[in-house]
């Protein structure tokens, strides 16, 4: 019962991703039209900024992080073997009224709640940093997503009515449509480095402004944990920079529909860098400042850097969290995990049999869609993380990040480069990160640690062997 | 340092700290191990559906879902015979109190929640009856010893529900017309029971086939399981107990 309820839920939910990544292609296309009319030809990424800007930054992300709020803590519930939340309705529509819809409208609550809260400021803090210090949290993950391509580029002519409405505009339908607010940025990944640095101002401002020991603490915390994970974060991906030849990010999805071993696996970052795979995607964890790395915020030691914050802005804090998780997931899957490229090897010709029986726009409406459902799994991968390991001590972290990440990162560039250097096709490269993924794979199913000996003793058990003696009181 | 015979000397084993095994020290295959624990209860949960039996504690749902929260006020866990829940005044068969007005649960009364006014029946030289019984249940502290102290067995508290939520503290203050429910309780050594007319004290007529005065063997009392409810227990809701809407105040 449950379990046909669910799928037809996560069918449903899959077919509205379907219909609106058509409907963001369409809207890109049409203002692409609008704005070509208006300011002449070759203006159309303005109007393809503007929609794209709406639909997947304020449409997608937005809503996928407003939800995620719900969904972090039903999900969490059912990882605990709880219920969750369930007790919001929407009473006032008819039909509704004892239905908890899976918890959802938990979040118009909660936005509710956040936006009627006293907005208090303490008397001692300082009035302007921490006013700014939301909004620093705030934007630079939106901007982070302008680089993230969420379906591959198309000419506007495949998109169905659009030819008609760019002529009786007076234009043509030959401009190239993405779904990426910042297309074919030269510098990609070196972007993504800087705005991903810039989050660190609205923690620490928030820290230092709020004028209180803890939220100070929590504000250093976070400072010099991004400062530790910074260069790994960087150094991780600079193999996955070598093999692909390129720092933007539809270039290096592209690169990944190549084959491995005569196509029996798709070229993925993930399989050629599984190294550095785990090491940006632990890296990355440790910038989204959650659980296993929320020593900024661990709730039970110091409150965190927004102790002193409430309403809104305190939503923008946690909200800012939730968009991170979002944008980390999409590089990911944009850098390792083949981007919007449906997972099976190239060879197979399943994208190409797609493109012939549904043309260029079905194929991206699938792709659109296969990026979407990766992103998705990497957000409740990272849920999983967060309820499965406990917070990792403060000095542990910097640990992690300068005595472990940071040499690993640097081990795994001179074995990328010495790989690409001997093997350009990349294969050597593909099966060392095999071999390592098998390793991976077969230490964690098949080891098992011996048993230990039992320490304690007991009544009528041998005694152990006493390595010492004496006269104990 | 003497050896002192009083005290022996005592083994103690310490275990030399060997650090992490070369497994612990990978990490990541353990927090994948983590991860499959973590992931099999949220597929269980997500697919499967849960049980919905108060009756069990130990609950499990189809595919693995493991929930075993009781949705409280949808489902709800039977009560263990015995237990303590609102009071309520046992009637008698003429729908009258039980109650004689004798003091003895508002005197007992640790928390003085109950508050009694006694008043004589006109054609009844020896009965009383309450001509106001009043329990706070605010005050009240729930431990029974009303129950205990009655000897008419005119006060009970098996109705195995709460205190219904209201919205002031009048609402907690609970007048006969709101404790009397429940079905008629008889006993042969009633006086009322006895007694031809309540106007006239009784010779002392037994009642034919009445166990109590019955030389015929009494029947064994039909067993019925530990944790049900008894088939004779009157069974309540917390709405019977709710303030009716136009209840006159009492001053």
């Amino acid at each position: 019962m449950r379990a046909a309820l669910m799928t037809a839920v996560i069918v449903g939910v899959l077919a509205l991703l379907f219909v609106l990544v058509g409907a963001f292609y369409w809207l890109a296309a049409f203002l692409g039209v609008v704005s070509a009319s208006l300011f002449g030809p070759g203006s159309e990424f303005i109007g393809m900024a503007v929609a794209n800007m709406v639909t997947l930054v304020l449409v997608l992300v937005m809503v996928v992080a407003s939800l995620l709020t719900v969904a972090e803590r039903k999900w969490s519930s059912m990882m605990q073997d709880r219920i969750g939340p369930n007790r919001a309705r929407l009473a006032i529509i008819p039909g509704l009224k004892n239905r908890s819809l899976g918890g959802i409208p938990h979040f118009l609550a909660d936005g509710i709640k956040m936006l009627t809260k006293e907005d208090f400021i303490p008397a001692q803090a300082s009035r302007f940093l921490y006013s700014l210090a939301p909004m620093m949290a705030f934007g630079p993950v939106f901007i982070l997503f302008a680089i993230v391509p969420i379906a591959p580029e198309i000419p506007a002519s495949a998109i169905p009515g659009i030819a008609g409405i760019a002529a009786s505009f007076g234009t043509t339908a030959t401009f190239p449509v993405s779904l990426t607010v910042a297309p074919n940025l030269d510098i990609g990944l070196l972007y993504a480095f800087a705005m991903a640095g810039l989050a660190v101002y609205g923690a620490a401002l928030a820290g230092w402004a709020s004028n209180n020991k803890l939220a100070l603490l929590g504000g250093i915390r976070a400072a010099s944990q991004m400062i530790s994970y910074e260069i790994a974060l960087g150094l991780s991906l600079v193999g996955c920079m070598m093999a692909y030849g390129s720092l933007q990010l539809e270039e290096m999805t592209e690169a990944q529909t190549g084959n491995l071993f005569g196509g029996l696996l798709p070229a993925w970052g993930i399989f050629l860098q599984p190294l550095g795979f785990l090491l940006f995607f632990a890296a990355a964890f440790a910038e989204t400042k959650r659980a296993p790395f929320d020593a900024p915020e661990g709730e039970s030691e110091v409150i965190g850097y927004f102790v002193e914050y409430s309403g809104m802005r305190f939503g923008m804090f946690m909200i800012s969290e939730f968009v991170e998780i979002v944008v980390l997931s999409g590089l990911v899957t944009a850098v390792f995990l083949g981007g919007y490229h449906l997972p099976v090897p190239p060879a197979w010709g399943l994208e190409a049999s797609i493109a012939s029986t549904f043309g260029v726009f079905g194929l991206a409406l699938f792709q659109g869609l296969t990026f979407l459902i990766k992103t998705a799994i990497l957000i409740w991968l990272q849920l999983l993380i967060r309820w499965s390991m406990i917070r990792i001590r403060y000095d542990q972290i910097q640990t992690l990040g300068w005595k472990i990440l940071l040499p690993l990162a640097l081990a795994n560039i001179v074995v990328t480069g010495v790989l690409i250097l001997v093997d350009p096709s990349l294969n050597a490269l593909g099966v060392l990160g095999i071999i390592v993924l098998a390793l991976l794979i077969g230490i964690t199913v098949l080891y098992r640690a011996p048993a230990k000996p039992a320490s304690i003793r007991f009544a009528g058990q041998p005694a152990a062997t006493p390595v010492a003696t004496g006269h104990g009181h | 340092m003497a050896h002192d015979p009083k005290h022996e000397p005592r083994e103690f084993h310490v275990e030399e700290d060997k650090g992490l095994t070369w497994f612990e020290r990978l990490y990541v295959p353990a927090i994948i191990r983590g991860l499959a624990v973590t992931a099999r209860h949220f597929f269980g949960n997500l697919f499967g559906d849960r049980d919905t039996n108060p009756d069990v504690v130990y609950r499990k749902g189809t595919l693995g879902n493991a929930v075993s929260t009781v949705q409280y006020p949808e489902e709800k866990i039977p009560y263990p015979v015995g237990y303590r829940g609102l009071h309520r005044l046992v009637p008698r068969e003429d729908g009258k109190p039980r109650c004689v007005a004798c003091y003895m649960c508002a005197t007992v009364c640790p928390a003085q929640c109950i508050y009694i006014e006694a008043g004589e029946y006109s054609d009844d030289p020896i009965e009383k009856y309450p001509t106001r019984f009043v329990i706070d249940e605010l005050r009240c502290v729930v431990c029974g010893l009303c129950v205990e102290a009655c000897p008419k067995d005119a006060i009970r508290m098996d109705t195995f529900t709460h205190t219904p939520p209201e919205y002031s503290r009048e609402g907690f203050i609970y007048p006969v017309e709101r404790l009397l429910k429940g079905p008629a309780v008889a006993y042969p050594s009633d006086p009322w029971v006895k007694r031809e007319s309540s106007a006239q004290p009784h010779q002392h007529v037994p009642f034919h086939g009445l166990a109590e005065h019955s030389t015929e063997p009494v029947p064994p009392k039909p067993k019925h399981p530990v944790g049900t409810v008894h088939p004779t227990q009157p069974r309540f809701q917390e709405s019977d107990f709710q303030k009716p809407v136009a209840l006159p105040r009492q001053k």
